[in-house]
């Protein structure tokens, strides 16, 4: 019991850092890709929050990005191995496309956190708990705190800008 | 109860599912409502998954993820105003 609650706390961390390092290397914070990203960027910075990071989170919504792509990704390696996951990581790229979004940050993701998480897997940590992890990193940035969290995105997409 | 400890993804995501589901209840902006929403796009992706490890599944979680994104931006989109304000 406490080797599983230890795996989903260090998958936590590896999905937290890997995705938003992914996301802010493809410029997600810099605008929203659409319309309605760029207006929950502009809600959330209206409600005492950052204008960069809530167009992260708005692009986040609106199209499979990196996180989306580490969670699917993470379900592909748990059900099939690495096949699973490049197959999730081809179902991101056409659900990148069908939602308007003209970027590769989903696709990167979920190709990276492919083998990432098979690596993991072969030290002991299984895809399961990163699953578990994943969920509790977007819940981290999304299910919080809005203001603390666009404050947090906007800071570290400082550092790259 | 029968407690196992290989069920513990599965009830992370359980919870996690539950808890935005309060917060999108009692949140009162729509777009913000749009954010949690994703919380419990995630879990309940999650839970399918883990639910049934099988490779049809995993196409099934997938289809519903990319397809309650699309709504997610469809809608965020129309209280933006549209494809005219793009």
């Amino acid at each position: 019991m406490p080797g599983v609650v230890l795996n989903i706390i260090i998958a936590a961390l590896v999905c937290w850092i890997l995705f938003i390092t992914i996301d802010i290397i493809f410029r997600l914070p810099e605008k929203g890709g659409v319309s309605g990203a760029n207006a929950i960027g502009t809600t959330i910075a209206a409600d005492k929050g950052s204008l960069n990071g809530g167009c992260m989170m708005g692009n986040i919504v609106c199209s499979p990005d990196a996180s989306a792509g580490t969670l699917l990704a993470a379900c592909g390696v748990f059900v099939a191995g690495i096949p699973g996951g490049l197959l999730a990581a081809l179902l991101v790229y056409i659900g990148n496309r069908i939602c308007h979004d003209p970027g590769y940050a989903g696709t990167t993701g979920a190709f990276c956190a492919t083998f990432l998480i098979a690596g993991f897997g072969l030290i002991g940590i299984p895809a399961d708990a990163f699953i578990a992890g994943m969920v509790i990193a977007i819940l981290t940035i999304q299910g919080v705190s809005h203001p603390y969290a666009s404050r947090l995105l906007t800071k570290l997409w400082k550092v790259r800008a | 109860m029968i407690y196992d400890a290989a069920m513990i993804p599965t009830y992370i995501c359980g919870i996690v599912a539950v808890y935005a589901v309060i917060r999108i209840l009692t949140e009162k902006k729509t777009l913000k409502k749009l954010v949690f929403l994703n919380v419990m796009n995630f879990a309940i992706t999650g839970l399918i998954v883990l639910s049934i490890p099988d490779i049809m599944v995993l196409l099934a979680g997938i289809a519903y993820f990319v397809g309650s994104t699309l709504e997610a931006n469809a809608i965020a989109s129309t209280y933006a105003g549209g494809v005219a304000n793009e």
